[in-house]
């Protein structure tokens, strides 16, 4: 079945060159976690504004740090901020979501629902600012702040996922060798919606990255390190200058990795539709 | 005599609508003995499937009410046990079999994982000896390949193939009761015929006993001993299927047996049917549910309810019987 779906993935010529950029991306991140790239992102290392060579190769920005550090550390940071966001969020997205679907109507979906209505209500900036200064500068401020928004789109489809779900016989036949309901969720409602988590969760994934971006740009992001975002915010500076080094690095990156996981999300919707037909 | 394997008592079931109580099962009772095969005909929406719902007792519990003064299995009361009591004997002691082994089955998960989980949930034991008991399940329903078939997810299988997994799977942990909804109901003719003969082998073989749930009259004749006419939610005929065949004594299952064509040599005669419609459930005819459609009808059967007697063996509800 697994095997299918990867066959289904490995002929669509768009979606493997989405997975092959994001496989480059991974590769770069795990190896500045493992300290092997990217360390001298804070390191002054030359003059400011140095142009491309063969020692910085996009060059410096105003402090004289080079770029081509600075991009590598800031891939890991867009992964770090999209797996935890992604991992927790969908999570939280999942049991919430799977609770209410399978306890519709009930005085527990009542409650999901009407939380996931308050959330969604909030303007998002003004949530990320406003976690931002409850927690008084926390570094995980902008990670709460998203997985506390973001788990509302998941719940709501697997609220509706997990419900037209349970109407199936296979779910009458587990109440019928006496499981009780909520191991019936978890154990035969849940698993059926993981074709609709996978591609859920790419999206989330770049919704978190793209979003980190952002706020870091607004400063209420990426507090002791740097990120894609934080390099734009300073090329904010140095393009009305004339130096576009930390401006190109930074938004080629961010769009080469977005780019990269929407084909994916797309293909890897391809390849588990069939799947759903199937069966 | 030793208690029957399945007793049911004075089964009633109804939905609550706005507009009052809409009986659908309506104060049956019956016995099946263990290694016996009882059928449970009725054309649909008569209320078999929602007898079978209410012994396991996996009605919904809002919208639906039941009352019951027994349903018992080798003598034990199943009816008042309360959540997680119930839970343990549905599956050990009493195992249901679905009209779609398309649908019944879970998609995600292998065969083999689906059969050993029902075993492991019941019994105490590692996942070896769940592996074996699962394996030895498959066998027995007739797999020769049974580490293959536990291999296999739901849709790699062909309909027949799903079925017999899924007896499998209510065989496990071999259940004194097996209730069967319409387990033939999705399958071809040849199938159908593998079906029921690994069926009566397991039921002869474990002492089961089977209530053999299905609208087709000729599949109950060729599986069952016992056979019981069910029309709108009441028991109208409980007897042997050799004496309903031979001579049907209530009307209405005199009507259902001159429905079956038969292939003769002479002529064909026009396929016959029962005049008029089944009654909606909210607008029952009081006295004998069938009377408005009954060539016999006299002026008693209107107005009150004919009984069947179950001192002897069940007979015809009817007043003017056959």
């Amino acid at each position: 079945m697994t095997r299918d779906t990867w066959q289904r993935l490995k002929s669509d010529r768009y979606g493997m060159s989405g997975f092959i950029v994001v496989t480059i991306f991974a590769i770069v991140a795990l190896c500045v976690w493992a300290g092997l790239l990217g360390q001298g992102w804070s390191e002054v290392s030359g003059n400011r504004f140095e142009s491309a060579s063969a020692r910085h190769w996009f060059g410096t920005n105003l402090l004289g740090q080079d770029i081509l550090q600075r991009t590598l550390f800031g891939t890991a940071t867009a992964f770090e901020v999209g797996l935890m966001v992604t991992v927790c969020s969908t999570l939280l997205g999942t049991i919430l979501g799977g609770l209410a679907g399978w306890y519709s109507h009930g005085w527990l979906d009542e409650i999901i629902l009407w939380l996931k209505g308050v959330l969604d209500s909030i303007p998002f900036y003004l949530f990320a600012a406003a976690v931002a200064f409850a927690l008084q500068g926390s570094p995980w401020a902008m990670h709460l702040a998203m997985i506390i928004t973001f788990w509302t789109t998941t719940a709501r489809i697997i609220r509706g996922e997990v419900m037209r779900i349970k109407q199936r016989e296979f779910i009458d036949a587990a109440r019928a060798i006496g499981l009780p309901g909520i191991l019936i969720v978890f154990r035969h409602v849940i698993p059926n919606t993981f074709h609709i988590l996978l591609v859920q969760s790419t999206i989330v994934f770049v919704a978190a990255i793209n979003t980190e971006v952002i706020l870091s740009f607004l400063g209420l992001g990426i507090k002791n390190g740097v990120s894609w975002g934080l390099m734009l915010a300073e090329s904010s500076q140095e393009v009305l200058a004339g130096h576009f080094g930390n401006f190109v690095a930074a938004s080629t990156s961010l769009f080469l990795l977005l780019m990269g996981f929407n084909l994916l999300a797309d293909a890897l919707q391809d390849a588990l539709e069939t799947r759903g037909e199937l069966n | 005599m030793s208690a029957p394997a399945l007793r049911v008592n004075d089964l009633s079931v109804w939905f609550e609508t706005g507009t009052g109580r809409v009986p659908v099962v309506d104060h049956i009772s019956f016995n099946i003995n263990a290694g016996d095969a009882t059928g449970l005909v009725g054309e649909s929406g008569c209320g078999k499937t929602m007898t079978a719902m209410a012994i396991l007792g996996l009605l919904p519990a809002t919208g639906v009410g039941v009352s019951c003064t027994g349903i018992e299995i080798n003598g034990k009361d199943i009816h008042t046990l309360d959540g997680s009591r119930r839970r343990a004997v549905l599956g050990r002691d009493i195992a249901m079999i679905f009209q779609q082994p398309a649908t019944a089955l879970d998609p995600v998960f292998k065969i083999g994982q689906q059969i050993s989980a029902v075993y492991r949930r019941h019994t105490n034991v590692n996942r070896q000896h769940a592996r074996q008991a699962m394996l030895d399940a498959l066998q027995s329903v007739g797999f020769k390949q049974a580490e293959d078939i536990a291999a296999a997810y739901p849709h790699q299988l062909s309909g027949g193939m799903r079925q017999l997994a899924m007896i499998a799977m209510a065989t496990v942990c071999k259940p004194a009761v097996i209730i069967a909804d319409e387990p033939t109901t999705a399958l071809d003719s040849s199938t159908r015929e593998l079906i029921l003969h690994q069926l009566n082998r397991l039921q002869t073989l474990h002492q089961t006993a089977i209530l053999f749930i299905s609208h087709d009259l000729a599949v109950v004749r060729k599986s069952c001993r016992n056979v019981m006419v069910m029309y709108c939610g009441r028991l109208l005929e409980k007897t042997d299927c050799q004496s309903l065949f031979a001579h049907a004594r209530h009307p209405y299952s005199a009507g259902l047996l001159s429905c079956i064509p038969q292939i003769s040599d002479k002529r064909p005669a026009p396929i016959s049917s029962i005049p008029g419609q089944i009654p909606a459930a909210t607008d029952l005819p009081t006295g004998c549910h069938f009377a408005p459609r009954c060539n016999r009808v006299e002026d008693q059967c209107r107005t009150s309810i004919p009984q069947l007697d179950h001192e002897n063996g069940g007979g015809a509800a009817c007043f003017r019987p056959l």
